[in-house]
């Protein structure tokens, strides 16, 4: 049994209370106010003849256009909690799309990091606490056995200036030239994806130096050559190759902790004061090269 | 902008003597072309400069010398050049996937690069440009579960994302199967707007299906403009059919009513004169450019 339309008192009413033909057209095209499409609603759950009367005013096109974007955001989701997560705390959600895109934020990349780091750190508490034997027995005291310190103080900053790398080469970017040839700006996609896999990567270095056994400034102390080599490879990247860039960086980084190693001074230097002053003027340098040579990133790499 | 005419009318896209060299070889020699709505083919092969050319239109790569206008935009300033790739849809030759992607993800992923921010607008365009490549029902699907043919429509639909004014497609039909190619050859007739359209291919016959300017690109110089009828003319007079392969012909090749189909200068012992089709223009013109 159907029900008078509530409410129908306009002109577009009709009069045996049910909604008339114009208030239907409106309804189905958006033109009427809202308070009446809720009355039109009420009326349509309780009226069959008026939801028959409906089906006829509905653009079926408008429809099924609809019904394709619901099902395409139905298909995309909201992403990760992760992503989510970044949302509610203001981050745009296309800008966290892009980074769905870069390879050392997927977790099989964050995963083998932290397997490397755990080998590295693990082997270097083994021989400080004398789980393996390794030459002379370690002695107890701390920062003195700087030598178990060697291979973590070596591939730890290599493993930053790696997620970083896979940030921006385009071998990690099947779709690098439909990147290139977008009008978003390629400066802009390098560094939020840079800055992310940085982050990403800074977080388990950082955190493994507090199980190791060293200074305890050591936390502190692997963050600015972290950032000095990225941002070496960065703007090294405006004038080589970039993948001769990241190598470069990687290989100015490896070279002085072996040689520290071979002279038999230990590789803690690469990390103290000084070496902290030459990769803070070496980030601040490279700094100022990315910002003037940024275009270089608008045009691509595909020479 | 410097505005540049022909006839009383603006040239949409516009290429004045562009080369290119990569070490020894010239990629592109002198090529000059203008491009106005429609589709226009390039035809030629492998190794001719196509994927060069197109690369330079689509702002990716940069050529040695010459000159290009994309509606009187010059991709060499920066401001400019972002405003052609505002206006462009780029099908790469090779194009990679984020095989983790799925296909309404890779979509949006695109669109976001075209500076579609809107979320709703992202899911309207990735909507319209599924259906037109007929991958509705494949928005969920991996990429990496998809076939090398729905991987192609894929790049197609990325490359409608943002309504282009200017499309540039490297062999957008490989992979396809014929229904595929002729629903491709539909797509790119039913587009609104008009776009300037420029597509790369080996097959002659989607040149002379859905292309009604072809240009002939050989060794990285233009050998021929003008329409499809007009290449098939070139080869009037030249093409003959025979039961036996006379090996002085140009080019002989035995056609699907096992017939030998001869292109050449003198006609073989027994042969008949037939009409010359696209394919035959454009290998004779490829077997001139050979010789010289």
């Amino acid at each position: 049994m159907t029900s008078s339309f509530p409410g129908a008192t306009g002109p577009a009413a009709g009069a045996d209370g049910h909604a008339g033909e114009d208030l239907l057209a409106g309804y189905a095209a958006g033109t009427i106010p809202p308070a009446v499409v809720w009355s039109v609603e009420a009326h349509l759950m309780e009226c069959a003849g008026c939801r028959s009367a409906m089906s006829a005013q509905v653009d079926a096109g408008r429809l099924a256009r609809n019904r394709s974007v619901l099902m395409v955001r139905a298909a995309l989701g909201d992403g990760s909690r992760a992503r989510r997560l970044l949302c509610r705390c203001g981050l745009p959600d296309h800008l966290l799309r892009l980074l769905g895109a870069t390879p050392s934020l997927r977790r099989s990349w964050l995963l083998s990091v932290l397997g490397v780091l755990a080998v590295v750190a693990a082997e270097a508490m083994a021989v400080r606490y004398g789980w393996v034997r390794s030459g002379p027995p370690g002695r107890l005291a701390g920062y003195r056995d700087a030598e178990v310190l060697a291979p973590f103080l070596l591939v730890a900053p290599l493993l930053v200036l790696a997620g970083v790398a896979a940030a921006f080469l385009p071998m990690f970017d099947p779709a690098f030239r439909l990147a290139v040839a977008a009008p978003f700006s390629g400066f802009t996609l390098l560094l939020v994806r840079s800055v992310c896999a940085l982050a990403a990567a800074l977080v388990p270095v950082v955190a493994a130096t507090f199980v190791l056994p060293g200074p305890r400034w050591l936390p502190l102390a692997l963050l600015l050559p972290s950032l000095a080599l990225c941002a070496l490879a960065l703007a090294a990247a405006t004038v080589l190759d970039p993948r001769a860039a990241a190598v470069t960086a990687g290989v100015l980084w490896a070279v002085p902790v072996l040689l520290l190693l071979a002279t038999a001074r230990g590789p803690l230097p690469i990390v103290q004061a000084h070496a902290q002053f030459a990769c803070l003027a070496v980030l601040c340098a490279c700094a100022v090269v990315l910002l003037a040579r940024r275009d270089r990133f608008e045009q691509g790499w595909t020479r | 902008m410097d505005e540049m005419t022909l006839n009383g009318r603006t040239a949409e896209v516009r290429v004045d003597g562009l080369s290119l060299r990569y070490g020894a070889t010239h990629a592109l020699d002198d090529v000059d072309l203008t491009l106005e709505q429609g589709i226009t083919g390039l035809l030629g092969p492998n190794g001719a400069g196509k994927t060069t050319l197109l690369s330079i239109l689509a702002t990716v790569g940069e050529p040695d010398a010459g000159r290009v206008s994309v509606f009187g935009l010059d991709p060499r300033q920066t401001a400019e050049r972002v405003e052609i790739r505002r206006r462009l849809g780029y099908l790469p030759q090779e194009l990679g996937y984020h095989r983790h992607f799925t296909v309404a993800a890779f979509l949006d992923y695109v669109a976001i690069l075209k500076e579609i921010t809107d979320r709703r607008r992202r899911a309207e365009e990735v909507a319209r440009v599924l259906a037109a490549a007929g991958l509705e029902t494949r928005a969920r699907t991996r990429i990496r579960a998809l076939s090398g043919g729905m991987r192609q429509r894929l790049g197609i639909a990325q490359a409608l994302l943002g309504r282009p004014d200017l499309l540039v497609l490297d062999e957008p039909t490989a992979g396809l199967d014929p229904e595929q190619r002729l629903r491709f050859r539909e797509l790119l007739s039913g587009l609104p707007g008009h776009p300037v359209i420029m597509l790369s291919t080996h097959q002659a016959d989607d040149i002379a299906a859905i292309c009604p300017h072809v240009v002939v690109l050989l060794q990285g110089r233009v050998h021929f403009t003008g329409t499809p009828a007009e290449l098939a003319a070139t080869a009037a007079g030249r093409v003959w059919a025979a039961d036996d392969r006379d090996d002085r012909a140009h080019l002989a090749w035995r056609g699907g009513d096992n017939r030998w189909r001869h292109v050449g200068d003198a006609p073989p012992a027994g042969a008949e004169l037939v009409a010359p089709t696209v394919e035959d223009g454009y290998l004779l013109l490829s077997h001139a450019a050979g010789s010289r």
